[in-house]
């Protein structure tokens, strides 16, 4: 049975416990600015189901106002409930368009792949063979 | 819970009512030895718990590719939940993985193509330990490079670590920058590399299209590039008359009054009993699914489970016991670019040394290191214990910026030795969706893999500093293994020590079979699967061949 949408009320304390995991800093957005709970959170929860019910418990369960602390917590002493929200966020996260453009990121696209008639690392090999003795006989 | 025999629903339409071969499992083995079989005009059928996968099903074409991992395409069944899979309980050191559809494990294997060496064969002999095949490297060569054709293996042959093999069809993939980076530091030490053989087009051939570097193949390849047998063998399978039920769990191989096997008892995805008959019964279900299924046929003749005689059916497990050493360098390596086999690989401590204190060796090899969430996952992983305000916050970005596209991996791959105690056995309380008791593993590494593991990783950590790594992240034993699963019914010349004979066959059944990594006698240290494949084809073809003499059921 798949969990309800995350209400209103539960993306709000999503998007304050997912800035407490990545900030705005070194040039990149934090994560509520990229729509972390909004759009990005329901394309997550979609592609990985198992998620859904144990993050919208901890959202119930979040303190509205000490997300800082709660975070933390969830780190020190829950790790499989700070590994749900951090699976979350994180892919959530990189779903985004913009933080793919930001660090380089096409996603997984294909490109063709290109075999050289002479590849550059045949000086290379032409070493192992000098000085490798050949393999172990079996009788 | 054991289908009831006398009570069996009426075969579906078409169902042959006597198949000359039975196969259970539609993996790696099961789908060489269907195609061969029908191909020579054998009566094939062949049954499979999961359902067929189709390429449009992957995640891996999507944005979503890297969430994939996380469930419905997790290589642990644990994780991903699929009705098809059979729990595995127990508290192991490893835990197999493994995916249970049309195709088996390689519908998600990352295609590494790595024959055995040839001392792996005869360990006995060589280095006194745990046991000696009864066939050599020299009666899989041929067929070695029979299924590299059929699989469209692309790659280098004239590895001098290796007895001498045919080419390859196609030229290895491109080892890109991860591989030249990863190669340089092992030329600067004076260590063996090699290309790495994959079972990955580098241009169209055969059933597959050219590979388009996505890089997802572990999560399926969406470019019908990585070859899987549902491209590979099915489609000449079922084209040459074979049969190939899916939703179909085999729940019992039952016995006439002679102890011959007459077919499968098995249970449809509506829980409806059938009982398929055949002349012949081939397992390749792998060695846990196959073990289990053993297990679950015991009989008042077979008290300790089918074809058991020896004791040995669910022990010798082998499984690779794996670690990884990621180099994180300073220059981008677009490492999120596939393909996600194997770049390069290493023998160099693949063979037994006198100055070490084990015996046995590694294989090592080289692979991308993903897109953003899988580099920075594992960025914290190797970290953890630098503490929260290290790795997020504002810092989250600066471990992003440091790992993603800058690392690749040496997967260590350890050969394990059969050992006795690690096995699987029947779960008392666990049942699978059709009721029967799930398969528990018990698994613990020895201290030889484990000073090998420590060994070769502390060697891992000088490649990475000789191929230019800023820095390196070491991790610990892989709690979920790689899906090498080895051992379970052993191959062997005498029937008081293996389960099978050197023609794969019972020692107790003499019209049941088991083809898959099951039969391993010791692991080596190479992928399995390049073995597990000749090997079916070398058994299948005997079987073929001796069809004459092969007892069957009245
Ligand atoms: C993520 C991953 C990566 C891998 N990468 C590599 C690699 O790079 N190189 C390599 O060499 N190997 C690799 N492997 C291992 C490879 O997949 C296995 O070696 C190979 O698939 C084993 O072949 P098999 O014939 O023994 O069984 P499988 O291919 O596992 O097939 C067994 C089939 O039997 C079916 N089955 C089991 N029980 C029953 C039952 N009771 N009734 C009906 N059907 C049943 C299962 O559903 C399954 O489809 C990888 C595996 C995984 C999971
Ligand atoms: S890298 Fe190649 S083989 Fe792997 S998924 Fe992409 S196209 Fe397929």
């Amino acid at each position: 049975m798949s969990a309800p949408s995350p209400t209103a009320a539960q993306r709000s304390v999503l998007a304050g416990l997912a800035d407490v995991l990545i900030a705005e800093g070194c040039g990149m957005p934090a994560a509520s600015r990229v729509g972390v709970a909004g759009e990005l959170l329901d394309r997550c929860l979609e592609a990985a189901p198992v998620l859904a019910a144990p993050l919208l418990a901890l959202l119930d369960e979040a303190p509205s106002d000490a997300a800082d602390a709660y975070v933390r917590c969830l780190a020190a002493d829950r790790p499989d409930d700070f590994a749900v929200l951090s699976t979350v966020v994180v892919g959530a996260y990189y779903l985004s368009p913009q933080v793919r453009d930001l660090i380089g990121y096409p996603g997984q696209e294909p490109s063709p792949l290109t075999v050289a008639a002479e590849p550059d690392y045949l000086d290379m090999l032409e070493r192992v063979y000098e000085r490798h003795p050949g393999y172990r006989e079996a009788p | 819970m054991r289908p009831d025999l006398e009570r069996q629903a009426a075969p579906a339409s078409g169902e042959n009512s006597v198949a000359d071969v039975l196969i259970v499992g539609s993996g790696a083995s099961g789908s060489v030895a269907a195609a061969r079989l029908a191909g020579a005009g054998f009566r094939v059928i062949c049954l499979e718990q999961g359902d067929w996968v189709h390429t449009a099903d992957y995640m891996s074409a999507t944005p979503e590719a890297e969430l994939a991992w996380v469930q419905r395409w997790n290589p642990d069944p644990v994780a991903r939940r699929n009705p098809a899979d059979y729990p595995l309980t127990g508290e192991a050191d490893v835990r197999p993985v493994m995916y249970n559809g049309v195709g088996g494990g390689l519908v998600q294997w990352a295609a590494m193509w790595q024959p055995l060496l040839a001392s792996d064969f005869k360990v006995r002999s060589l280095d006194g330990v745990a046991d000696d095949w009864p066939i050599t490297w020299a009666e899989l060569a041929d067929q070695y490079g029979r299924v590299a054709r059929d699989l469209s293996v692309s790659g280098l042959a004239d590895d001098p670590a290796l007895p001498e093999m045919a080419a390859y069809p196609n030229p290895p993939v491109p080892i890109g920058k991860v591989g030249m980076a990863a190669a340089r530091g092992m030329d600067r030490l004076g260590w063996h590399w090699w290309p790495g053989a994959n079972a990955i087009a580098s241009r169209r051939h055969g059933a597959l299209q050219a590979c388009q570097r996505r890089g997802t193949c572990m999560t399926g390849c969406p470019e019908n590039a990585k070859a899987t047998p549902s491209l590979t063998h099915w489609p000449r399978a079922l084209a040459a008359g074979a049969r190939l039920v899916t939703g179909a769990r085999v729940a019992e191989i039952p016995l006439d009054d002679r102890g011959r096997a007459i077919g499968a008892a098995y249970l449809d995805s509506d829980g409806v009993e059938h009982l398929q008959r055949a002349r012949v019964v081939v397992l390749a279900a792998n060695a846990v699914g196959t073990a289990r299924l053993l297990l679950l046929s015991a009989s008042a003749r077979f008290p300790d489970g089918l074809a058991n005689s020896s004791g040995l059916v669910g022990r010798r497990l082998m499984q690779h016991p794996y670690r990884t050493v990621t180099a994180v360098c300073e220059e981008s390596l677009e490492s999120w670019q596939g393909p996600w086999g194997q770049n390069i690989y290493s023998l160099q401590f693949a063979e037994t040394h006198p100055d070490r204190d084990f015996v046995r060796g590694a294989k090592w090899m080289v692979m991308p290191h993903g897109g953003p969430m899988f580099a920075v996952g594992e960025y914290h992983d190797a970290h953890r214990l630098a503490g929260f305000e290290a790795l997020w916050g504002e810092n989250f970005h600066r471990a992003a910026a440091e790992v993603f596209g800058h690392a690749f991996a040496w997967g260590i791959q350890a050969e394990d030795l059969p050992e006795e105690h690690n096995r699987v056995i029947l779960d008392d309380e666990v049942c699978d969706s059709s009721g029967l008791p799930a398969a528990r593993i018990e698994y613990r590494l020895s201290e030889n893999a484990r000073r090998m593991l420590d060994f070769n990783v502390a060697r891992a950590v000088e490649a990475a500093e000789a191929a230019g790594a800023t820095s390196v992240m070491v991790r610990g034993l892989w709690p979920t293994g790689i899906g090498h699963v080895l051992g379970t019914t052993r191959m062997g010349d005498d029937p008081a020590t293996s389960v099978v004979d050197r023609w794969c066959r019972s020692h107790d059944v003499p019209n049941l079979y088991v083809i898959d990594g099951g039969v391993f006698v010791t692991g080596g240290s190479a992928n399995p699967t390049a073995t597990i494949m000749a090997n079916a084809l070398r058994v299948t073809e005997h079987m073929i061949d001796e069809r004459s003499s092969q007892e069957v059921p009245l």
